[in-house]
């Protein structure tokens, strides 16, 4: 009895310690994309990953914001997901078995603060006494609170609530709301109807407050497939290619994913930055397996800040936000 | 909220004697097993947590969860303190459950009196009461907005099939005999109402009340998630989005809490209205 014990842990320790000798395929992958204008869905219309990966079964998920997508994270409801740096800080900071991968795209004016234009709001300061929204944990909630305590002004000063995009829209539409922070294909609803910009994500960004959203994979994933993790950002790269290669088609392909007129489509494509991979692994972005990139810098100072709204317990060391992110991947991909 | 719920079951216990009345009630054997059930919980959750079986993100400690609770007594969570949070919710829940019976009382009354009443209103009543309350929500938050109207609504909506159907039952099982006596003592309708329909139909519609108050209850998270800024609801699915779980669990403990004692209060209502019933 004992003995059979010991010889099946034994095996047990050999089996894991092995490093993937030969590698299982999945039956099938599970990509929980966010609802939001950029590469992936370049990636997903041409059916890039399933030309990488066949015989598996594909699923794509849309997740409406990063709170939902660390719920599904945090249930182990997909293997690749999206996220935006703020949801990145929680999950990495609360220890959730996932690794930054590659960018997804960098957030310029796809995402705004929309004003409703009869309000003569023309500043942060004119928001008092005004109802404003933002999904809760999104980078738009994020550079909210940073705007607002940027110019001094105090949030208990106006009304802000949590509502998901797609409510946004409709509660701007019904006039339930005077302002609201967040991003296409939604926010040009807002705009349509009565609304104007005051503020974009790419303006805070410019101030030192730079928002994107970045690729990750689940560990247990990632260790039990890591060739398919690379097939994954090897398609999303070919996504990204195609994107700046071809931006008429790839406006054609976001309006039939979205449902909009090709005009919109084409400026919601220019609002949003997108990042070739060859050029993802510099200082900039991701960085290297050697030496980590600026985001690094991007998810110390959102951590930070999200501790002092009392959304986190406490601050990470550097080298925790350092593991989470993991070029290798896309290191592979790009020849390096 | 309590197995008692059904009219029909009868506690077999020592304060039936002095119902009607308000003592403290004296350990019984019930209670001390009722203890022994949260005391086990208690303990497994602490084994579970101190040796680590479990992921903390989960499921965290008892003493996380208590501390938790002690920062949102007295810091708050997010602007507002735990009691804040509890009192916006309570008074979404006891309007909302006022209105379900002020309208779900009269309404299962004239049902239950009136066979034409009923078959007009039943299709409506037993057409949305299995609806999922989240369905409904997003066609209450299109017609009345992101305010505290839909909120009601929805809660409102929960409670009042419960009401309305015990009601109808509570009406049509009172005894014929008390009817047909006190009409050949010269009562009028108006009499027959108040002195035999309701005594009667009472305890049957304060035990449907009991349940509808449990139905609003279990829809208050629903009911907060959309634009609330306070309620524990809300509180429960901001947390969630932070992954605070802590918070998430002791804001579930008040909540159930907080629906044993409103159901108690509920009980002792029913005690010293309706003495002769047995609730």
């Amino acid at each position: 009895m004992m003995k059979r014990l010991v010889a099946t842990l034994a095996f047990a320790a050999l089996t894991l310690s092995a490093p993937a000798r030969a590698e299982d395929k999945p039956a099938k992958v599970t990509v929980g994309y966010l609802n939001l204008v950029n590469a992936q869905l370049v990636t997903k219309h041409l059916g890039l990953l399933a030309k990488e990966m066949p015989g598996v079964d594909i699923k794509y998920v849309k997740v409406g914001g990063g709170g939902d997508m660390l719920r599904a994270i945090a249930g182990n409801d997909v293997d690749f997901g999206g996220l935006g740096n703020p949801p990145t800080a929680i999950g990495a900071t609360r220890a959730l078995p996932i690794k930054g991968i590659l960018v997804i795209n960098l957030l310029d004016y796809v995402e705004a603060m929309v004003v409703r234009t009869d309000k003569n709001i023309n500043s942060l300061g004119d928001l008092k006494g005004k109802t404003v929204a933002a999904p809760f944990g999104s980078t738009t909630h994020y550079l909210l609170l940073q705007a607002l305590k940027d110019e001094g002004v105090d949030p208990a000063s106006m009304k802000i609530i949590d509502l998901a995009p797609s409510d946004i829209a409709a509660a701007w539409l019904r006039g339930d709301i005077d302002a609201a922070w967040f991003w296409e294909p939604n926010l040009d609803k807002a705009v349509k109807n009565g609304g104007k910009i005051l503020i974009t994500s790419g303006e805070m960004s410019k101030r030192g407050y730079p928002t994107w959203d970045i690729g990750v994979v689940m560990n247990a994933f990632a260790e039990k497939y890591p060739s398919y993790v690379e097939k994954f950002v090897k398609a999303e790269c070919e996504g990204i290619d195609f994107w700046l290669k071809n931006p008429e088609k790839t406006a054609e392909i976001i309006a039939e994913e979205l449902s909009l007129p090709l005009p919109d489509a084409t400026r919601m494509m220019k609002g949003t930055g997108m990042v070739p991979c060859e050029k993802q692994i510099g200082g900039e972005y991701l960085g290297t397996s050697a030496k980590k990139g600026k985001f690094v810098d991007t998810l110390v100072a959102t951590a930070d800040f999200l501790v002092k709204q009392e959304r986190l317990p406490k601050l990470l060391p550097r080298t925790d936000f350092e593991a989470f992110i993991q070029p290798s991947y896309l290191e592979k991909v790009v020849g390096r | 909220m309590s197995v008692e719920a059904s009219p029909m079951a009868i506690p077999i216990s020592a304060d039936r004697t002095r119902r009607g009345s308000w003592h403290l009630p004296t350990v019984s054997r019930s209670m001390l097993l009722s203890t022994l059930t949260v005391a086990v919980l208690l303990a497994a959750w602490a084994v579970v947590t101190e040796m680590g079986w479990a992921n903390e993100l989960f499921l965290p400690k008892p003493q996380a969860v208590w501390a938790a609770f002690v920062k949102t007594m007295t810091k708050g969570y997010q602007g507002a303190t735990l009691l804040q949070h509890l009192g916006a919710s309570l008074s979404r829940i006891l309007v909302a459950f006022a209105l379900a019976c002020l309208v779900g009382i009269p309404l299962g009354v004239l049902m239950g009196v009136s066979k034409n009443a009923r078959a007009l209103l039943n299709p409506l009543i037993e057409f949305y009461r299995p609806l999922p309350p989240l369905g409904l929500y997003t066609l209450l938050v299109m017609w009345l907005g992101i305010g505290e109207s839909s909120k009601l609504s929805l809660l409102f909506l929960a409670g009042l099939p419960g009401i309305v159907i015990s009601t109808i039952q509570a009406v049509t099982s009172v005894d014929p005999v008390y009817v047909r006596a006190a009409q050949s003592l010269g009562a009028t309708r108006r009499h027959l109402l108040l002195h035999v329909y309701l005594p009667a139909a009472g305890p049957l519609i304060l035990a449907g009340m009991r349940i509808s108050l449990g139905f609003t209850y279990t829809v208050l998270v629903a009911a907060e998630i959309v634009a609330a800024s306070a309620g524990i609801g809300w509180m429960i699915w901001d947390a969630a989005k932070f992954l605070l779980s802590d918070v998430v669990i002791m804001g579930l403990i008040v909540l159930g809490l907080t629906g044993v004692v409103l159901d108690l209060i509920m009980r002792g209502i029913a005690r010293l209205l309706m003495p002769w019933a047995r609730t």
